[in-house]
């Protein structure tokens, strides 16, 4: 049993990450990895809602009638990310004045229904919630990969905090922090990542 | 029960929505104390740091008793005005608010008594991009308007410049932000007709010169 619930934990971070194998959530991933704070918070933010929702999803698939999975599971969802939007602007009010517009846009993250859909609708509530926080824990990994270079070249410092002697090696570039920056970085990890799984899938 | 019949489709997602919307209305009511403090500590430190208050200390109390202390606060055609009466320290400031790129943007504006140039500028809400637009809060940025000499007889209403402009270094313009062109537009446009309209509603007494647009 415990094998099973590693190999969903290792397959939602890793083999079947939803970045760069899966292709999910990549609007969020583009738009909010120029600084690792917001980055972090995001990520927390999905991962909660991805967790709770494969749970409640698989408590209730017994009980969803089919033709309106989707309409509950959207509703199921709505209502996790505004508990955390809600819970956000309580706890870290100066991080949700940054991140605040796009807490609500986790609503519609393809990872969440896509996991709800995939496993959680059908698999017991266990292996659904560690599917689901596998899952946001691999997506936080990656947007923060991404977020810890981006905000380096573009800005010169980490979680705020400027590099050693920045001024008198760093050279800014503008365009990491900006739309263009995160498809250059998403594209370099994921070409990266697949490249080393298809080798160690070959071997 | 048949779960493809109508009544039980509309029972079950009744059901749903009643319970998650009572979920979301709990935590909003358990929250709802922080939020309102989190609001009061927001707005208190901004106009501390708009007039460049003393707090002593970090906690809510310290900002509200400097807010308190320091500031006098009227309102003048419907709008807020804060009058700094603290030993030393002069001001006048409102809220200017406008539409920005994403949503709307408030700011505290600290200007001199005789309403000829911007003390400071400190930015109340704004929902602008992270990184980009939503930088317009650094202290760079809200820096450059200290000190600004406002043009109130351009002809034009440009009581303040943001960027690229046909008179380089003007008295009255800061730079914009680079990747935020239009949150810095959206921001010298609001901030002109705030200041145009803060003006008219509140200089009547200083018996200024009539604007010229």
């Amino acid at each position: 049993m415990a094998s099973t619930y590693g190999k969903i934990l290792k397959d939602g971070f890793l083999v079947e990450n939803p970045i760069f194998r899966q292709v999910l959530g990549i609007c969020s991933a583009l738009a909010v990895t120029n600084l690792v704070v917001n980055t972090l918070f995001m990520g927390f933010g999905v991962t909660f809602a991805t967790a709770l929702t494969a749970f409640t999803v698989s408590l209730l698939r017994n009980w969803i009638p089919v033709r309106i999975r989707m309409i509950v599971q959207v509703v199921i969802i709505a209502c996790y990310v505004m508990m955390i939007d809600i819970l956000i602007k309580a706890v870290a009010p100066d991080i949700h004045r940054f991140i605040g517009p796009y807490v609500g846009l986790i609503i519609t993250n393809c990872i969440i229904m896509g996991r709800a859909e995939a496993f959680a609708s059908q698999n017991k509530p266990l292996p659904a919630l560690i599917d689901g926080f596998a899952n946001g824990l691999g997506y936080t990994a990656v947007l923060v990969a991404i977020a810890v270079v981006r905000e380096i070249m573009g800005f010169g410092t980490v979680l705020g905090y400027a590099l050693p002697a920045r001024d008198l090696w760093w050279h800014q570039w503008t365009i990491m922090v900006m739309p263009p920056g995160a498809f250059f970085m998403l594209a370099i990890l994921t070409w990266i990542a697949r490249a080393r799984l298809v080798k160690e899938e070959t071997k | 029960m048949n779960k493809k019949s109508p009544a039980y489709v509309l029972a079950f997602m009744a059901a749903i929505c009643i319970v998650f919307g009572t979920g979301i209305s709990v935590v909003n009511y358990a929250t709802q104390g922080l939020l309102a403090k989190n609001a009061t500590l927001h707005r208190n430190g901004v106009l501390c740091r708009a007039f460049q208050l003393d707090v002593a200390g970090t906690s809510a109390e310290a900002y509200q008793q400097a807010v308190d202390a320091a500031l006098r606060t009227s309102v003048v055609g419907g709008r807020t005005v804060y009058e700094c009466v603290a030993p030393g320290k002069e001001g006048v400031g409102f809220v200017a608010g406008g539409m920005g790129f994403w949503d709307r943007i408030e700011c505290v504006v600290v200007l001199s008594p005789d309403l000829q140039k911007i003390l400071n500028v400190q930015v109340l809400e704004q929902k602008e991009t992270p990184g980009l637009g939503a930088r317009i809060e650094e202290p760079w940025f809200t820096d450059q308007f200290k000190g600004l000499t406002l043009a109130w007889n351009d002809p034009q209403g440009q009581r303040i410049l943001v960027g690229a402009n046909p008179a380089p270094n003007a008295a009255n313009e800061v730079d914009a932000i680079t990747g935020a062109t239009q949150t810095s537009m959206a921001l010298m446009r609001f901030f002109n007709s705030e200041l145009d309209a803060f003006r008219a509603q509140y200089a009547q007494p200083l018996n200024l010169e009539p604007l010229n647009r």
